[in-house]
């Protein structure tokens, strides 16, 4: 932001800030590998002053733990946005995976941020993970409606399910094949359908194309 | 020679000493916080012994994951042999693979610790996620049509039970462990084999294994329960030389010797895998006495080791042969590639040798395999010269290993499979996959759809 006078509300210069510096520490974080960042390459990199970035995070850590919550948020909702759109459970798995890769192919360095270092940085990771995963098991759960098993299913399908997603675009990630994330689509909806409908009904689904994301 | 063997005895158990405190430490305090001194402390030895086997504190933490792996990777193989049917095998990886972290607790915790260690603990870790994905993946074998199931199914079973387990310890919940058992089992199945099979594996519960073996560096024993069958009495139509005068240089038959035991191994392991074959097997196949091969090998494990030198040196050959002999870069992995496939698929019995049960044979042979597999890593690197920056970008410090990693579960899956022969169909899908970091995949798969 420019110094000096400006016009707007101070919620929206507060959000846009930390926007950039989440943006910053993700880009700093695929250059050098999350453990190598220091808050001075975030501030350098979002082009702020040292205590704007203790005004809005108390720590390195902190700003990992905002950027991890952004960005799960963020898809969350694009996912939603997406599924209710369409009726029927199925296609709202098809709608609200395809709207997920988009977003994770549209933001690479927060993907790779977040996915891997979920996936590779010890305890303190876990939460982030379990938190991340949680956020997105509600949405398998409704189909035990569908299922003809319905409650008998495995407890921990979901996360199953959730964690396997994940852990599919952690090995595209660190294999540099981000290009090609969305092309897993039919792939992981047939995997996370399977266990509700059974293989066939499943690989139906998945060979539709999903409804365009906007 | 006695003062050589103590030594190396003394050598050998510093070393483990030092690795078992070092867990120990390292799951007490985390990586950051474990010191050097910390640890010859607990290993009541001084700073020069630790400086005799390890080069600073990220290489001793490598050193003690790189065994954990290693252990855990035999340990999962060996319980996988055990048993005949698909499903049965599975169950008993998982029920071994939560006992030894359940016996070793600071050794599951030290697991999840090493990780802040960076890049070379996570790609190390990645490769025993490999190696239990094609275990997992061996499902669609029991299937009509073996092709329905996408391949990445069984990489996402993989990693996301990983990932319970993985939460689990670090919540201090590893008492749950062998309820979730059941539960990942029902999941993995649910693809392969459907919904009932899944719905039986959820009310079998935790059947862990009778015994099983705790702790790291574990060294396998020679082999002392070989069978007393002699290498007279074969059936004459299996080719020997002929006893006594042969007219050839001592060089020529000696070296003949060893190679024909070489091939007797690797026919043995083909028939009855690493664990299941005996010295008898061998000789027998390789048609020479026992006497001979206790003249060249002082045990299965050190002939198997001989063997998988030859192959590998074989192999590697021919890939730089291949990659050498293109005009650029990308046609230049391709022929390699394809130089790879083709002597593998030609030689199904030394694949098998080479790319499966290197991994059952023991700590030696796994470190020669890591070492293998870090050999291919540089045709891979050289790609990265000239590219652009946006292309530079989207490429992390480890992603070499993982392609080669990738690349060699997907032939490993096959050869588990049974079907080394067809190896060489996978050309086109290894080439795009390992070409698009650097080419993008437009480029990658016209030079993958190429022919020749």
């Amino acid at each position: 932001m420019p110094p000096g006078r400006h016009p707007l509300p101070r919620e929206f210069i507060t959000q846009h800030q930390r926007a950039r510096i989440i943006a910053a520490l993700a880009e700093e974080t695929v250059e050098k590998g999350y453990r190598a960042v220091t808050v001075a390459d975030i501030v350098r990199r979002a082009g702020i002053a040292r205590n704007t970035f203790y005004e809005n995070f108390s720590s390195k850590e902190a700003c990992f733990l905002a950027a991890s919550e952004y960005a799960v948020t963020e898809a969350l909702r694009r996912v939603v946005d997406a599924a209710s759109k369409v009726e029927s459970w199925p296609t709202r798995v098809n709608a609200g995976l395809a709207a997920f890769l988009h977003y994770v192919a549209g933001e690479p360095a927060l993907a790779r941020t977040c996915i891997v270092e979920a996936l590779s940085a010890g305890p303190a990771a876990v939460d982030r993970y379990e938190r991340s995963i949680q956020a997105f098991v509600p949405l398998f759960r409704m189909g035990r409606k569908v299922s003809p098993k319905g409650d008998e299913l495995p407890e921990t399908l979901e996360e199953t399910i959730v964690g396997g997603i994940f852990w599919i675009l952690y090995q595209r990630i660190i294999m540099g094949q981000t290009e090609q994330i969305e092309d897993l689509l039919p792939e992981l909806v047939e995997f996370s359908l399977t266990p509700y409908l059974g293989a066939e009904a499943a690989k139906r689904t998945s060979a539709e194309a999903p409804p365009a994301a906007s | 020679m006695l003062d050589i063997e103590t030594r190396e005895r003394t050598a050998g158990s510093e070393r483990k000493r030092i690795l078992d405190a070092l867990i120990a430490i390292a799951a007490e305090h985390g990586y950051a916080e474990t010191t050097v001194e910390m640890i010859l402390q607990r290993a009541d030895l001084d700073r020069a012994a630790f400086d005799r086997h390890f080069r600073g504190k990220y290489d001793c933490f490598l050193s003690a994951w790189q065994e954990i792996n290693e252990t855990c990777m035999r340990e999962m193989l060996e319980a996988y042999n055990s048993h005949e049917e698909w499903p049965d095998k599975l169950r008993a990886v998982a029920c071994e693979v939560v006992e030894s972290l359940r016996g070793d607790p600071s050794r599951a915790t030290f697991s999840v610790e090493v990780l802040a260690a960076g890049d070379a603990a996570r790609a190390r870790r990645d490769m025993t996620m490999r190696v239990i994905a094609s275990l997992i993946d061996a499902g669609r074998n029991e299937m009509e049509d073996p092709e329905s199931v996408p391949h990445t199914t069984a990489e996402a079973l993989a990693g996301s039970a990983y990932g319970q387990v993985y939460s689990r310890i670090v919540q201090g919940r590893g008492d749950e462990l062998p309820e979730l058992v059941p539960q990942l089992m029902s999941t993995a199945v649910m693809p392969y084999l459907g919904l009932e099979a899944a719905m039986e594996e959820l009310s079998r519960g935790f059947n862990p294994p009778a015994r099983y073996r705790r702790g790291v560096a574990k060294r396998t024993s020679s082999p002392k329960t070989d069978d007393v069958t002699s290498a007279e009495g074969y059936p004459p139509e299996l080719s020997r030389l002929p006893p006594g005068r042969h007219g050839l240089p001592r060089e020529f038959v000696v070296h003949n010797q060893r190679e024909r035991l070489v091939a007797g191994l690797a026919e043995a392991i083909a028939e009855n895998g690493y664990s299941g074959t005996t010295i008898a097997h061998i000789t027998r196949h390789a048609a020479v006495s026992r006497r001979t091969f206790y003249e060249h090998f002082s045990s299965k494990d050190e002939c198997f080791v001989a063997a998988y030198d030859t192959v590998m040196t074989e192999l590697r050959d021919r890939v730089s042969e291949g990659f050498e002999e293109a005009e650029d870069w990308p046609h230049s992995v391709r022929a390699g590639i394809s130089a790879m496939l083709g002597f593998l698929a030609a030689e199904p019995h030394l694949a098998r040798l080479c790319m499966v049960e290197a991994l059952v044979a023991g700590p030696v042979v796994v470190e020669r395999y890591d070492a293998a597999i870090k050999s291919f890593v540089p045709y891979f690197q050289s790609g990265r010269e000239g590219r652009p920056p946006e292309i530079l970008a989207r490429l992390s410090p480890t992603t070499e290993e993982a392609l080669v990693g990738g690349m060699v579960s997907l032939i490993s899956r096959r050869i588990i499979a049974g079907k080394a022969e067809e190896l060489e169909e996978l050309l086109p899908d290894l080439v795009e996959f390992t070409l698009t970091p650097y080419l993008g995949s437009e480029e990658a798969a016209k030079i993958a759809a190429e022919k020749g």
